[in-house]
């Protein structure tokens, strides 16, 4: 059976323990955070990849968590730049983890995951009940940069982790 | 109460006086101890508060530090983490530039796109690594 996507839930419970990636934080959210924000603090829900082989046991290879986000100003101080900008906060949608195990990775697992996040996105902001702007997220390390930067993510800040952000409304008109 | 008091505060004694040595500190130097624990203390929290994980590491000797206290900071920190982002001026400024631009998305963009829309669309094999021996 190929790799699927489902949103993860408590039947999922035990295959979370055999989750295994270089950044601890990304392996601790998964296994102690994850069920709680989608149960209890309803901040976040998450969609695993899970690999299950024929007559071998089920594996997450990788999982990536959305949540909603406002995008808000430190500070008040009136900046030419702002004419450019929609009123704040201007809403967006937070790709807040996406993370695949370390024993699988370079296999374009990564990849696979970013365009379900896109995908899913994509489809609330065309046919949902909101309206957003922003695709968000934060990049744990240069290298998660690198992949963001690819698909086209800036960056605003200047220090790791950084802040990335793409604009939504190019995607939104286009036909593809 | 007052007994398990006596206690506790005996064990504590012992505890602080221990530190006290270890730090170099005399016997007079309490506020001064006081200080030093407040400040390791002050940090171990702070670092837990930022979602970070404290360890204490010798070549590939790790101990990590762990604490009830410590895991409900971190909780709560996770819980009001996520729903608002904000942004300092520079990072305004840039996302104004970001926001202000034509449309152009990147070769990789574009074939996640053309992929999303794509019924041929088939997610990668795996193939897991062994572990190292």
């Amino acid at each position: 059976m190929p790799l699927g996507i489902a949103p993860l839930d408590r039947g999922h419970r035990a295959l979370l323990k055999g989750f295994k990636n270089q950044h601890r934080s990304l392996v601790e959210y998964l296994q102690r955070y994850a069920l709680r924000h989608l149960e209890k603090d309803l901040l976040a829900r998450t969609y695993i990849a899970i690999d299950q082989p024929t007559g071998a046991q089920a594996r997450i290879a990788g999982y990536f968590s959305l949540s909603t986000v406002s995008v808000e100003r430190a500070s008040v101080v009136a900046l030419p730049a702002l004419d450019r900008l929609p009123r704040f906060p201007i809403p967006g949608v937070l790709l807040a983890r996406l993370a695949v195990d370390e024993r699988v990775q370079g296999q374009g697992i990564g990849r696979y995951l970013f365009e379900e996040a896109l995908g899913l996105t994509l489809g609330v902001a065309r046919s949902g009940p909101l309206a957003f702007r922003l695709f968000v997220t934060d990049a744990i390390d240069v290298q998660a940069v690198s992949f963001y930067e690819r698909f086209g993510l800036v960056r605003l800040g200047d220090e790791v982790p950084c802040r990335m952000v793409l604009d939504l409304q190019g995607l939104l008109g286009s036909s593809t | 109460m007052s007994r398990f008091q006596a206690q506790t505060n005996a064990v504590l004694d012992d505890e602080l006086e221990d530190l006290r040595t270890r730090l170099g500190l005399d016997p007079r130097q309490k506020a001064d101890l006081l200080r030093e624990v407040a400040a390791i203390a002050a940090w171990v929290v702070r670092q837990a508060k930022a979602g970070r994980t404290v360890e204490a590491r010798r070549g590939d000797d790790v101990q990590l530090f762990a604490h009830p206290v410590i895991d409900r900071l971190r909780g709560k920190g996770d819980a009001v983490e996520l729903p608002r982002l904000v942004l300092t001026d520079t990072e305004v400024g840039r996302l104004a530039r970001l926001l202000g631009r034509r449309f152009e998305p990147t070769p990789a963009l574009r074939a996640a796109l053309q992929n999303l829309t794509s019924s041929k669309r088939r997610p990668p094999k795996v193939r897991w690594k062994k572990p190292a021996a």
